[in-house]
């Protein structure tokens, strides 16, 4: 047993159940006294060591566990033998190397529970504060739009000028604040994860141009140039969430024209075939956004410093909910600027494709401002007429998609009959048809608009002769333009697009109308419809002020309640009241008449 | 002189070898050391009129890959079962070391702590589930030494005739 001495251990030699002797020199962190006195620990390890000590059939020797004492850490080993042994270590090093093992898993487990408690807890209070934006942002809509529709029927009355321009900014201010509520309120549905994409064909094209026709606005107001682009290869007709998408494009825009002073703003598309997404651009020739911060932006109410908040305004919400609606299409989003020269926000979407036509040249750069570049043959009303079958389906296959109805007849004869039975917005005329050919067929049906006192509708004759005296020929009829064929699903679109009047978008519209405003917008319209009744009755007695009153409060209410048109008709009406252009206002008049019969709120 | 053996048992990081270091060193370290095997203490303490010699054995904490050692209560007069506020699973697991203890070495007296009062707007043991099990229970913060001493006493008291 010297060797074991010389190891450190302290070596007691056992003489009888619980007796033992020391058979070596002490080392020197043996405390006096009795060994079971110096080492409670014995106690439990003792009635196992008996019981090792007894069998012989054990192995050579038993290890207790490791114990503290003193800051000391301790193991006993009882040994077997022709004597028996108790050998006490003073086991340092082996205790260093356990407790660091254990130490590492516990450190590690209590760290999972800290996160996994950590992330629970911030779940519950992102969810709280979600919850209780919706309900404020509710809370606050309602005495809001009460005050704004005050506001609207303050500005029927009897003001002064000086009054006049409190109310309207009174009404302007709360307009702003109507939208930073619904931007909150948006933010905390993103967040609480209460908005779920829809997955329903749209066309970009039209998306884009919606987007670009709202930023519009204000960039034509500081008098900026707007261009939009959608590169080759990319699909016309895509399946995803064409409203969220749109949004996303306002808010890029409309930060766009915000932060630019002079100069363009424009928005282009490309297909990132590679990765199977869309890559949208918007850039500007803006202020800029300074490098620390192209990545911040993208938080909430976070803006490009401080002082954006006070010269430009806005929540510093729009960018937070892009980026969330453009995570949940799968994309990215990120910003590339250069201080003072302008920024370009980037973002990626993925969407279906909803067919395998993709476009074939390039939109050209067109000015955005310019309505009839925007394809605006949705929810058209057309009625074509051609005796072949073949070219019938052309067009209709052209057309599909566009939202447009098309009403198909095959002999001019038919062509009159139906279009004297029906309103449309457009008609397409083959020249060349049995029964009654397309000529006679367009001067019939200009003699009965003349009859009925009604606008003219735009009619493009179809023809197979390229030549001058053809489209003399058409125009002579009384059509309004000439398509050649083979007829450009383009150029049929773009003749559409020109000669649909502006301000009449449709005879049925159908406008989504957002889950709050439903209650109220039924007696909305109701109430745009008996203005018709009394713009007609002002038209009349040349009653300028009346019209332009009604114009004004119109386009003041209209695009809040999900009906642009009815702002861009009431801003021509105020316009053209104004200028007592009558001709102008009769037509604005009509347009609202039609499109308000014709719109449908969903 | 009177010398009684009390452990400390309960899931690993609730604050059993804390309590003791504060109890009888009066310290209290913010780091986390887990014990291994058994740490042993001992402490004078006056139960009425009589000085109790009280030996604390700090059992290391259970987890998932170390069972306690029942066998390291053996000569106990009592126990101490170790909760954190903060960890509803330490109530479980208290729940299932009082079960074995009972079942292996009979009614042992013992006292439930739920330790980390200092954190208690994290806690997230339920009082209800807690109150269920009737147990006399202290709550206590190492930290902040709250409760320690009135805990220990407690149970010394109760293990004296």
């Amino acid at each position: 047993m010297n060797l074991l001495g010389a190891l450190g251990y302290a070596v007691f030699e056992r003489i009888g159940e619980g007796s033992f002797q020391l058979s070596e020199p002490a080392p020197d962190w043996l405390p006096a006294g009795s060994i079971m006195e110096a080492f409670p620990f014995l106690e439990v390890f003792l009635p196992d060591a008996e019981e090792f000590w007894a069998n012989e059939q054990s192995r050579s020797e038993l290890y207790s566990d490791l114990w503290t004492q003193n800051e000391l850490h301790f193991c006993a080993i009882a040994l077997r033998g022709e004597s028996n042994f108790l050998l006490i270590e003073c086991a340092e090093q082996r205790f260093q190397q356990a407790q660091s093992f254990v130490q590492y898993a516990h450190e590690a487990s209590l760290a999972r529970d800290q996160i996994a408690k950590l992330s629970r807890e911030l779940k519950r209070a992102t969810q709280a504060k979600s919850e209780f934006l919706a309900r404020m942002s509710h809370e606050i809509r309602t005495p809001m739009n009460a005050v704004i529709g005050m506001a609207e029927l303050l500005t029927d009355t009897s003001l002064n000028d000086e009054q006049r321009e409190y109310v309207r900014i009174f009404r302007s201010a709360g307009d702003n604040l109507l939208n930073i509520i619904d931007d909150i309120l948006d933010f905390s549905k993103v967040e609480a994860g209460e908005i779920v994409l829809e997955q329903i064909q749209f066309n970009l094209a039209d998306v884009l141009q919606q987007a670009v026709d709202i930023a519009a606005v204000r960039a034509r107001a500081k008098g900026l140039e707007t261009a939009a682009r959608i590169e080759p290869g990319v699909p016309a007709l895509l399946i995803g969430d064409g409203g969220r998408l749109r949004q996303i494009l306002v808010n890029l825009l409309g930060n766009a024209a915000k932060f630019t002073d002079r100069g363009a703003i424009w928005v282009s598309v490309e297909a990132d075939t590679d990765k199977g997404v869309l890559h949208f651009s918007v850039s500007d020739t803006g202020i800029g956004i300074p490098a620390d911060r192209l990545t911040a932006i993208f938080d909430n109410f976070s803006q490009a410093d401080a002082a954006t908040s006070r010269n430009y305004g806005g929540t510093g919400l729009g960018l937070a909910i892009s980026k969330r609606l453009v995570e949940l299409m799968d994309g990215k989003i990120w910003a590339e600027s250069a201080l003072g020269l302008g920024s370009t926000m980037h973002f990626t979407a993925r969407f279906g494709v909803a067919e395998a036509v993709v476009s074939a040249e390039p939109v050209a750069q067109k000015p955005l401002g310019d309505r009839r570049a925007a394809p605006r043959s949705r929810g058209l009303r057309i009625l074509l007429a051609d005796d072949s079958a073949e070219n019938r389906f052309l067009i209709r296959g052209y057309l599909k998609g566009s939202g447009c109805s098309i009403d198909e007849v095959e002999n001019g004869a038919l062509a009159v009959e139906q279009f004297k039975r029906y309103a449309y917005d457009v008609v397409l005329m083959d020249t060349e048809m049995p029964a009654l050919d397309g000529y006679s067929a367009t001067r019939q049906i200009r003699a009965f608009e003349r009859e009925r006192n009604s606008r003219p509708t735009p009619i493009f004759a179809l023809t197979a002769h390229a030549f001058g005296a053809a489209r003399d020929r058409s125009l002579e009829a009384g059509c309004t333009d000439h398509l050649t064929k083979p007829i450009k699903k383009a150029t049929l679109l773009e003749a559409i697009d020109k000669f649909v009047p502006s301000a009449a978008p449709s005879d049925r519209t159908e406008v989504s109308v957002e889950e709050w405003l439903k209650p109220v917008v039924g007696g909305y319209l109701e109430k745009c419809r008996a203005d018709v009744a009394v713009l007609r009755v002002a038209l009349d007695g040349r009653d300028y002020d009346k019209i332009r009153m009604l114009g004004h409060r119109l386009a003041g209410t209209g695009g809040g309640y999900g009906f642009q048109p009815i702002t861009d008709i009431g801003g021509a009406l105020e316009e053209s009241a104004l200028a007592r252009d009558i001709a102008r206002v009769s037509a604005s008049i009509e347009d609202l008449d039609r499109y308000l019969k014709g719109v449908k709120a969903g | 002189m009177l010398k009684k053996k009390i452990c400390m048992v309960g899931h690993f990081g609730v604050g059993k070898t804390s309590l003791v270091r504060r109890f009888v060193d009066s310290m209290f370290d913010e780091r986390y050391l887990t014990t291994v095997g058994v740490k042993i203490d001992r402490k004078d303490v006056m139960v009425g009129s009589e000085t109790v010699t009280l030996m604390l054995w700090d059992l290391a904490g259970e987890d998932d890959l170390e069972q306690l050692k029942i066998s390291h209560l053996r000569g106990a007069s009592g126990y101490i079962l170790v909760m954190d506020g903060c960890r509803a699973i330490t109530l479980a697991k208290a729940v299932e070391l009082q079960e074995r203890i009972t079942a292996q070495l009979g009614p042992l007296p013992f006292v439930a702590v739920l330790n980390k009062a200092d954190l208690r707007d994290q806690w997230e043991v339920q009082e209800s589930a807690l109150a269920e099990h009737r147990w006399a229970t202290f709550e206590t913060s190492a930290k902040a030494g709250r409760g320690v001493e009135e805990m220990f006493l407690a149970l010394a008291a109760k293990l004296l005739p």
